[in-house]
């Protein structure tokens, strides 16, 4: 069925738009698997504990309601970041250091296994605790940005997806320079790149994991509050995000900032396109078929290095 | 003297009839024994929230039931559910009707499992061990198993789908004069709205004089609703069709619509199924929005309901009572009716008894429009489709008339 | 690798196993715990399934559920809509399994580590949207309440049991035939070093597509019964990511890459979420997946490798260790024959080798030629192409100019096991060596290319042992080496096959001083038995006093080949090596 110039700008506009949500949530990912060569299964509930910060600072306690329906938010997406660093920075001294860093990463066999499972451990802590702590009512933030938009000729666009826009934008910039410029996150990228020599360079190698994983979650949480604004959501929604982060992250590259964001806004693009030529049901088969050509043409990714030590 | 010894004759003959009933097995005899029903609904996981709706119906008709004495042709006995949570899969669902069928024999009755799946996957333990059981679900399937202990009280997905267009399409002529000649169809692909979907798309729109302008389907949940109300927009159905099973896409495609300048009447809204009635939708959404959404129901507070509406919403702090409380209230009444009808707590003569059922008066047929009354595969005869419309805040029953707390609005196309 | 008896012995373990469930199902009265039960025996074969691809092949998967959802649905279409009963289509479901196996394993195993295991995520979650798609969202198994024995539906719960059973049985004779042969073996190199394992003559990819088969197959098989019982199906429930989860975890819970393993994970932690489900489903909800969720920490904490290796592990400490195998029971080490050198023919020759990675040149124009029974050196500062040049001899690079001859024979192209059963033996720079395993295991996977049977496998390791000094510590766990020895082990891996010509890549880096004249030691004791070695280094120092001949290299190009005292002397070299300023001082000092 042949589609209008409209609906091929309106669907790209909302690819781009619910991208860049995705497209935080995978740099979030994607300082963690890059740093630490982890596979995080509890990143989608991580996701759920930041819809969940950014709600209760907003509609819930009302803790924000003085910045308005408008601001109010935003500002509770960004704080949903810090709290959510605060959960993962206890999560990781307790938990997964223990299986991961580089002590563990000599034991090559046992830390691998060990990463799984407490990993899947948590995911399944994390989103059954929700449940008793949470309830299980589908909740989301009120505000009016959920249901305006701007437009630009014929194409809307949504008003609470172009901030989050902007926010994933701005929050992937600071990241970038963080990692790139700070002597923090130098020493982040070369505890991430070879752990060894990062240590006889005085580098704390686990105080590195630690900050790159409750980074990781911390921007996460920082979309989910984004998305919080947009969609409602429960305990267990971090299931439906999971695949979305990895296959953002791998199609963008291991170890690539860059390539985590635009894997990310890859995956909206190809999510809400393929509706152009596809049946909406099989929207996220799309997203699968594109990761799997990404891997098989192009397995280090669009940004990604080639080498991975055998 | 004759009369003495025919009575003196008669009271032992009555004395020894009075033994040996009571020695007979499963006759309930003393006031203080309970009859075990069970209700298995998910109670954790991802549809936790509709299966402790049911819960409140459940405790509250528990409540009342007792309270008002129980079983009266078992001695006044007493009923006490047990429940057991479906968890997130069919395997937990499974095993939760298993255990209960296990570790009580004498179970008589039960009802649940919400989801259709998970009630597909209850009923094939519950038939086997030959327990009645009653259900909400609205998928076809269920009933169509040719099993015999199922009853499902809500009228089939197809069945709500044969009325809730003519009716729909009845309000819309009788408002603006004009019948509307052009449909869209907004739906997820479960079973519920698949079912609905069916008939109408294999000749039941032809034969209202409908043309289907926007036809979509997604698999839930849904990511955005952009690209299905883009549709919307460019083919400007007459009214729009919405079956949505969860919440939150009901959130999005509402808000889209909204985003859209599509909302509030612009394009009429009828829908199918209770999320499209719940407190969570008014709270994430807002009374604005959603005022004017027509949807059918298989189940919702109807006229004559008023005093235990209230009960309901100060018991339980809800804002208004849905579908899953009234059931969780009502098949528990069913089954006691049920169980009075049988006069005995023995599972074949309670299903025999439901299966044999008119009730049009009482506290089970008080629950449900039209008479309690089931065909022989188990499904509700003569029920009317029951439809609710969101008014100034609250989703009230505008159809059946003689049901309706309010009159129903069809917003018009401007 | 398992001895004749102790394969014996685990056969009766399964039949004692066998015979334990039989008598649990018949003592148990509750028509429940059959069915958790069944569920225990259908999800513990899963995860063997999973076992043999992961557990011994060392290749993660995260998306077996697609083999379990296919034979599900094999079943539960083949009798909805075909009317066949499941004793058909169940093993039909293993066929479908297989097939899968094959179709995902031809792109898939281009794809290593955590590359693979999440391309494997995606499989069974593009299929579950997909069965959606086609209508399929709920399936029941319809009722036959008249051909009820011929379409699996029984009365008696216990039955599944049994069916359940016998299919796990299978799945544990399978895998201990695995274990037991080359093909366990050659997972067990794959999982070790695949570039290795590779060079040292095994077809890595016919192995890991025939485990991929293989544990698709029981997978399906496993699925397909799932569906008989649970009756109900929706795409969910057997392609989510919920059941590719319970495969990994039983089998990480239970003792990865064990026989037991993965039944013992089923046997403790099914029966506890149920437990979970029942006691504290309806009183806290969530509370059930809170408890679960810390209980696999913590054992995963306690246990790393599971609790079957850790038991183990346990009970072997407390055992004398075992004797040294004898060192002279094997057959006396023949001297290999001393080829000579056929007059003019090199054993090996490069021409023109060229190689580009997109801009980078990494190897332009090397011509070499190496004559029969010598000891040659490569030598270069580091990234001038010393490794690239090994793999293109040896098969893992295919060069853009150039060929390679060996004996007489064009090999440019030719893959790495090709090239090894051919006669060229190599060594790798990153040695893995299996803790648990014998130094003489680690070895016989070199073996296993050119021996007839198991043993004469270990006749050649052992033999290999011997020519590299490590004869008596055969019967030593590998997990407990030195680097020098692990640096000799992998040299006796190489040589095992007897090959004319050995690779050796950085055989000295890293190595202390005494360690050094020991393994120098070695090396020309090997080139003295009659294989031709040829040995890429960084360090001038050792490799002066070693080799015959020296050829360097610099950013991808031959910049002088000769004798080791005329090397050191050319400027080209000083300068590659120390810059331009000792230019100056080696002219002085030559004069």
């Amino acid at each position: 069925m042949p589609f209008s110039l409209v609906d091929f700008l309106q669907a790209l506009a909302a690819g781009i738009l619910v991208g860049s949500a995705y497209a935080l949530m995978c740099i979030g990912l994607g300082i963690i698997f890059g740093s630490m060569r982890v596979i995080n299964f509890a990143q989608g509930d991580f996701l759920m504990l930041g819809m969940y910060a950014a709600f209760y600072l907003t509609t819930g306690w009302g803790i924000l309601a003085f910045l308005g329906p408008y601001a109010g938010p935003i500002a509770a997406a960004f704080l949903a970041g810090p709290a959510v660093f605060a959960v993962g920075w206890l999560a990781h001294r307790l938990l997964v250091s223990r299986v991961t860093g580089f002590g563990v990463a000599h034991s090559e066999g046992a830390g691998a296994y060990g990463q799984i499972l407490v990993t899947l451990g948590l995911s399944l802590i994390l989103q059954n605790g929700g449940l008793i702590v949470f309830g299980s009512t589908p909740t989301g933030i009120r505000t009016p940005l959920s249901r305006s938009s701007w437009e630009i000729g014929e194409v809307l666009l949504n008003q609470a997806r172009c901030v989050s826009f902007l926010v994933a934008v701005l929050c992937a910039a600071a990241v970038y320079a963080f990692l790139g410029h700070t002597r923090l996150g130098k020493g982040l990228r070369a505890a991430a790149d070879n752990s060894q020599a990062a240590i006889y360079m005085g580098i704390d190698v686990d105080r590195a994991h630690r900050l790159a994983w409750s980074l990781g979650v911390g921007i996460t949480a920082v979309a989910g509050g984004l998305v919080a604004a947009s969609q409602s959501f429960q305990p267990y929604v971090g299931f439906d995000f999971v695949i979305v982060m990895y296959a953002g992250v791998v199609l963008g590259g291991l170890g690539s900032i860059l390539g985590a964001f635009w894997g990310g806004l890859l995956i909206g693009i190809v999510q809400q396109m393929s509706t152009l030529v596809f049946p909406y049901q099989l929207q996220n088969t799309a997203i699968f078929v594109v990761f799997l050509l990404i891997i098989f043409l192009r397995p280090q990714g669009l940004f990604g290095r080639l080498s991975e030590r055998t | 003297m004759m009369t003495t010894t025919t009575t003196r004759r008669s009271f032992n003959r009555g004395l020894a009839f009075a033994a040996g009933a009571l020695a007979l097995p499963g006759v309930v005899r003393a006031a203080d024994k309970t009859v075990k029903l069970a209700m298995i609904a998910p109670l954790s996981g991802p549809w936790a929230r509709q299966g402790q709706l049911l819960k409140m119906g459940a405790d509250l008709a528990m409540e009342d039931i007792n309270g008002a004495g129980g079983i009266k042709s078992l001695g006044g006995a007493k009923i006490e559910i047990i429940y057991a949570d479906a968890g997130d899969t069919t395997e937990k669902a499974k095993n939760a009707a298993q255990r209960l069928v296990s570790d009580h024999p004498d179970l008589v009755g039960g009802f649940g499992a919400w989801l259709s799946s998970f009630t597909l996957a209850v009923t094939e333990v519950t038939e086997r061990a030959s327990i009645p059981w009653l259900t909400l679900s609205y998928s076809d399937l269920i009933t169509d198993r040719g099993f015999k202990f199922v009853f499902q009280t809500s009228p089939t997905a197809a069945q709500q789908a044969a009325e809730t267009l003519p009716t729909a399409l009845k309000l819309a002529e009788s408002t603006t004069g004009k019948r509307p000649k052009t449909i869209g169809l907004i739906m997820d692909n479960t079973a519920a709205p698949v079912a609905f979907a069916k008939p109408l798309k294999a000749g039941g729109l032809d034969k209202l004089g409908l043309k289907l302008t926007v036809d979509q389907i997604f698999t839930p949940p849904l990511s955005d609703a952009t690209p299905l109300v883009e549709k919307v927009r460019s083919a400007r159905p007459d009214f729009l069709l919405l079956l949505t099973s969860a919440m939150p896409d009901c959130k999005l495609v509402l808000e889209k619509l909204d985003e859209f300048k599509l909302a509030h009447g612009k394009i009429p809204l009828v829908s199918n199924g209770a999320p499209f009635g719940s407190p969570e939708l008014l709270k994430t959404v807002g009374a604005d929005l959603l005022d004017g959404l027509l949807f059918s129901v298989a189940n919702w507070p109807m006229k004559g309901q008023e005093a235990f509406i209230d009960r309901f919403k100060k018991k339980t702090g809800e804002p208004f009572l849905t579908q899953d409380g009234l059931c969780g209230y009502g098949h528990p009444a069913i089954l006691a009716a049920g169980l009075e009808a049988a006069g005995a707590a023995d599972k074949v003569k309670v299903a025999e008894a439901i299966r044999k059922m008119n009730l049009t008066t009482g506290p089970a047929a008080a629950c449900f429009p039209g008479p309690i009354k089931f065909d022989d595969k188990g499904r509700r005869i003569d029920v009317p489709i029951i439809f609710a419309q969101w008014q100034k805040g609250v989703p009230v029953t505008v159809f059946p008339t003689d049901l309706a707390l309010a009159k129903p609005v069809w917003p018009s196309l401007s | 690798m398992r001895t004749v008896a102790e394969t014996r012995r685990q056969r009766w373990a399964i039949a004692a196993f066998a015979a334990a469930v039989l008598l649990l199902t018949l003592v148990l009265n509750s028509a429940y715990y059959q069915l958790v039960l069944t569920q225990v025996l259908l999800w513990a074969m899963l995860s063997l399934a999973w076992n043999i691809l992961c557990g011994y092949g060392g290749y993660f998967s995260f998306g077996h559920a697609v083999f379990w959802g296919l034979g599900a649905y094999t079943v539960a279409l083949g009798m909805i809509d075909l009317d066949l009963p499941p004793w058909l289509t169940i093993p039909l479901g293993g066929l479908v399994g297989a097939a899968a196996g094959a179709v995902i394993g031809f792109p898939t195993f281009r794809l290593r580590g955590h590359y693979f295991a999440l391309a494997m995520l995606a499989y069974p979650l593009a299929i579950l949207y997909v069965f959606q798609w086609l209508g399929y969202q709920e399936l029941t198994l319809p009722m036959k309440r008249d051909a009820a024995v011929l379409f699996m539906q029984f009365g008696d719960p216990r039955v599944y049991v049994v069916l359940a059973l016998g299919l796990l049985v299978v799945a544990l004779l399978v895998s201990l035939k695995v274990e037991n042969s080359r093909f366990g073996m050659a997972l067990t190199a794959i999982k070790q070093n695949e570039p290795a394992a590779e060079a040292a003559g095994i077809d890595t990819w016919r192995w890991k597509m025939l485990a991929l088969m293989l544990s698709g197959a029981l997978a399906g098989m496993a699925g397909g019964l799932y569906a008989v019982v649970l009756l109900v199906l929706t795409p969910d429930t057997v392609f989510g990511m919920l059941v590719s989860a319970q495969a990994l975890i039983l089998a990480l819970f239970g003792g990865i890459g064990s026989l037991w393993g993965p039944v013992i994970g089923a046997f403790v932690l099914v029966p506890l979420a149920e437990g979970l489900n029942a006691e504290l489903g309806n009183v806290l909800p969530g509370i059930q997946g809170v408890v679960y969720g810390v209980a696999i920490i913590a054992i995963i904490l306690l246990a790393p490798e599971g609790v079957y290796w850790r038991v183990l592990d346990r009970l072997q400490r407390r055992r004398p260790a075992p004797p040294p195998l004898p060192t002279a029971a094997a057959a006396p080490v023949a001297a290999l024959p001393r080829r000579a050198a056929a007059g003019g023919s090199d054993l090996l020759s490069l021409r023109g080798i060229g190689i580009s990675f997109g801009g980078l040149r990494a190897l332009d124009g090397i011509d070499l030629a190496v004559p029969e029974g010598g000891l040659y050196g490569i030598i270069g500062p580091n990234g001038a192409g010393k490794t690239t040049l090994f793999n293109a001899i040896n098969g893992f690079l295919a060069p853009d100019s150039g060929s390679v001859e060996f004996a007489g024979r064009n090999i440019t192209g030719l893959r790495p096991n090709r090239i090894c059963r051919l006669g060229i033996g190599r060594t790798f720079q990153v040695v893995r060596a299996f803790p648990r395993m014998s130094l003489l295991e680690n070895v016989m996977v070199g073996a296993l290319v050119g021996a007839p049977d198991d043993a004469a496998a270990r006749r050649m390791a052992l033999a290999a042992l011997d020519r590299v000094g490590l004869a008596g510590r055969a019967a030593a766990a590998a997990g407990g080496l030195t680097t020098r020895e692990l640096r000799l082990m992998e040299l006796a891996r190489a040589l095992a096959p007897q090959p004319r010509l050995v690779l050796l890549d950085e055989t000295l880096a890293g190595l202390g001083h005494d360690d050094l004249d020991g393994i120098l030691a070695v090396i020309r004791q090997v080139r003295d038995d009659g294989t031709t070695v040829l040995i890429i280094e960084h360090t001038m120092q050792a490799m002066v006093h070693l080799v015959d001949h020296f050829t360097v290299l610099d950013h991808g190009r031959l910049i002088a080949a000769g004798k080791p005292d005329e090397v050191v002397r050319d400027p080209r070299v000083v300068e590659a090596y120390l810059g331009k300023r000792w230019l100056d001082h080696v002219a002085l000092s030559a004069q």
